[in-house]
């Protein structure tokens, strides 16, 4: 019953699909493998106007030719093929339009799946990693049937990843003048094991003024002022419809979700007695954090909570403020101040350099059981893992960075680098005009030298800087040689422009 | 936080019309249903499902239960006779006012009922059929699909308590496999991007079914 069907493509090039009679069915399209299945061919299952028709089809067109060029043949370009999933061709068949995409990465599927014990009642090994799975607090508790296989999971440094490469993502979108509208876990694929993320679904874009969205978004997504003027017809000048800003709440609600595996907005509070209009005001004109520091009615209440949404569901256990200062002050914005103003909202560009400072911040938990792993330093001068509650034990160097405003004068970056047993210390860490972007050439992505706790004392061990100079001795520290972190030691990380000067605080406990 | 419930009603006819292989496909059905949603992260989280059977008698043989621990009990036939399909309507009520959990002051209800009833024949009490049938199109329910199983299942009955009414042309294995694997995915849908033009869109039926509406 299978048969193969041969078509040729807006481009001109041959394009293939098997033809199972039982496609693979998104939200809005029917989804088939080529014969090779190293691409797939995405119908749009509902009949169009021909208007709409000819509006999807220029639009399409549009996304696979000049916006896909616009990102991908760009400096640093092919750094994008691994976070967007992108349409590469337009097809037709049968009144049907439809687009040629790459198949999803082998890491974007599902290895283990469930734990051992479930696999008697259900599988999910071979599905797609939907990042729903991740951001719903059951599937990591073992008290739920269904819940993952802990190597599914990973560790909480691969979320920050996770978050880092979907903001980078959604940056360059947006700089690209695209919005993509239709931002959600359900269209942005994640893989805890490598750290991986990419963003799928892209034929919705929309571009502002030119084609309008043909979706307000997936729940726990849609933006408040979407949510809240559904109701008026689209020629409304009320109406708000999917753009950049409302993209920008969609990343943060994400970011928000794979860290702290539970939704800002759903808390307690009951704004109607009917669950559809609930649902509305909630996500919307009433939409409130649940974490508000002024008013407490969202909060969740524990004893609605199922208990297998613990411990993440109790916001005073885990708030958000574990996630550290630079995120922390990003969730107030996109969930405080900019809830319902949406120009105030944090861009994608600034969710990136604050995940990049926190990854700075991360610290290995001393508890080899500690399901999380890893944590962000809470700027105390006793730190602890707030997930396991393990004390930091031991002598903890804290690097302070410093820039040269002017000759002889270093200020203060309010970056930090935390130190552990093992760290790599990067190119962009040591000079402040480098940022680890797409644009890093292949040489910029290789660390320049190390930390390690060797003989009870922790050193930096220099592979490749060649100006590395310990400022108090006033010595050069050649490659291949040592520098030991001692409180208040200052050492200079690199005498080009934009080098990187460091103060070493040592936390002792 | 708070996840509402979105409780499901699986009404099915076992009459003894239903034996041999139209029973044996609804409870391969079931399996794929139960199955298809324990792949869905949003359904995990979600949906509570309970099965009503009617013949000569009406029975809840699975109450509102997660899926977590959802155990699908042997759907079985008698030999021979009635469809009390009125009957099955007038337990799924009673049952309903004990189980789906309506908003009350500070406490979030459960999101409104889905009713998935599938029959092949007719109601064979039909006036209690028709006297609750009022109460079922006033009942707040999110979406009653009725599906009319082989030729001789009677869609105009069914028509009375929904507009939407799929017929299936014949109950064997692969017709009522499809037709729950559709139920999943109608389930599935409040989680789907939400067009701009409107609400909540019933995925298309597999081909086999035709949708009478």
């Amino acid at each position: 019953m299978a048969q193969t069907i041969t078509l040729k493509a807006h481009d001109g090039t041959q394009v293939q699909y098997v033809d199972t009679g039982d496609p693979m069915q998104g939200g809005l399209k029917d989804v088939y493998f080529s014969p090779d299945r190293s691409y797939v061919v995405a119908f749009f299952r509902d009949k169009m106007s021909s208007a709409d028709y000819s509006a999807t089809k220029e639009r399409l067109t549009t996304i696979v030719t000049t916006y896909r060029e616009r990102i991908f043949n760009q400096a640093g370009g092919d750094y994008w093929k691994d976070l967007f999933c992108w349409p590469t061709k337009v097809v037709e068949y049968n009144g049907k339009i439809g687009i040629v995409a790459p198949v999803y990465q082998k890491h974007f599927f599902f290895t283990y799946g469930y734990n051992a014990a479930a696999a008697q009642i259900a599988s999910i090994v071979g599905k797609e990693k939907e990042g729903k799975w991740f951001a719903a607090a059951q599937f990591r508790n073992p008290a739920f049937k269904l819940h993952l296989d802990k190597r599914e999971l990973s560790d909480w440094f691969k979320y920050v990843l996770i978050c880092l490469r979907i903001a980078r993502a959604v940056r360059r979108m947006h700089a690209a003048g695209l919005a993509h509208s239709d931002l959600s876990y359900k269209n942005v694929l994640i893989d805890p094991t490598t750290g991986n993320a990419a963003i799928i679904d892209i034929d919705g874009l929309v571009v502002p003024g030119k084609f309008p969205p043909d979706v307000i978004g997936t729940p726990d997504f849609i933006a408040p002022e979407v949510m809240a003027t559904k109701h008026l017809p689209k020629t409304d000048a009320g109406r708000k419809l999917p753009s950049i800003n409302t993209d920008r709440h969609a990343l943060a609600v994400m970011i928000y979700m794979y860290l702290l595996y539970r939704h800002p907005l759903r808390g307690g509070k009951v704004n109607d007695l009917d669950p559809q209009k609930d649902e509305e005001l909630s996500m919307g004109q009433k939409a409130l954090f649940v974490e508000h520091p002024t008013d407490a009615t969202n909060r969740p209440k524990l004893n609605q909570v199922k208990p297998t949404q613990l411990p993440w569901a109790d916001i005073t256990k885990i708030p958000y403020s574990i996630t550290g200062p630079y995120l922390k002050e990003l969730f107030e914005r996109a969930f405080i101040t900019g809830l319902h103003n949406p120009m105030q909202r944090p861009t994608a560009d600034e969710w990136e350099n604050a995940l990049i400072k926190t990854v700075d911040l991360m610290q290995p938990c001393q508890n080899v059981k500690c399901d999380q792993k890893w944590f962000v330093f809470d700027n105390s001068t006793r730190p602890k893992c707030p997930f396991c509650g393990t004390l930091y034990q031991g002598q903890l160097p804290i690097l302070n960075l410093y820039a040269q405003r002017s000759p002889g004068k270093w200020t203060e970056e309010k970056h930090r680098v935390m130190v552990y047993h093992n760290q790599y210390l990067y190119p962009w860490h040591i000079n402040r005009n480098i940022a680890p972007n797409e644009k890093l050439t292949p040489e910029q992505r290789k660390p320049v030298g190390y930390f390690v706790q060797h003989g009870g004392k922790w050193v930096l061990i220099n592979q490749t800087m060649n100006s590395l100079k310990d400022v108090d001795q006033n010595k050069i520290i050649g490659p291949n040689e040592m520098v030991e972190l001692t409180d208040g030691k200052k050492i200079l990380l690199s005498a080009d422009d934009g080098g990187r000067l460091v103060i070493v605080q040592l936390v002792t406990n | 936080m708070a996840s509402r419930r979105l409780p499901v009603y699986l009404l099915l006819d076992t009459s003894g019309s239903m034996k041999g292989e139209p029973i044996h496909a609804v409870n391969n059905g079931l399996q794929v249903l139960l199955s298809k949603l324990r792949q869905d992260p949003y359904a995990l989280e979600t949906v509570w499902i309970s099965l009503i059977t009617f013949d000569r008698e009406v029975k809840q043989i699975v109450p509102l239960t997660d899926l977590e621990s959802l155990l699908l009990p042997e759907v079985t036939t008698p030999d021979s006779g009635p469809t009390n399909m009125g009957a099955a309507l007038e337990l799924l009520l009673n049952v309903m006012r004990r189980e789906v959990k309506t908003g009350a002051g500070d406490d979030k209800g459960d999101w409104r009922p889905l009713l998935f009833l599938m029959t092949d024949g007719k109601p064979s009490d039909l006036a209690l059929f028709r006297s609750i049938v009022p109460k079922i199109r006033s009942y707040n329910f999110a979406m009653v699909v009725a599906c009319a199983a082989g030729a001789s299942a009677q869609d105009s009955f069914l028509k009375e308590i929904t507009d939407t009414v799929v017929h299936l042309d014949t109950a064997d294995s692969n017709t009522l496999t499809s037709f729950f694997k559709w139920v999943s995915a109608s389930i599935g849908t409040g989680n789907q991007s939400v067009t701009s033009t409107e609400q909540l869109v019933l995925p298309p039926p597999p081909d086999e079914i035709n949708m009478v509406i």
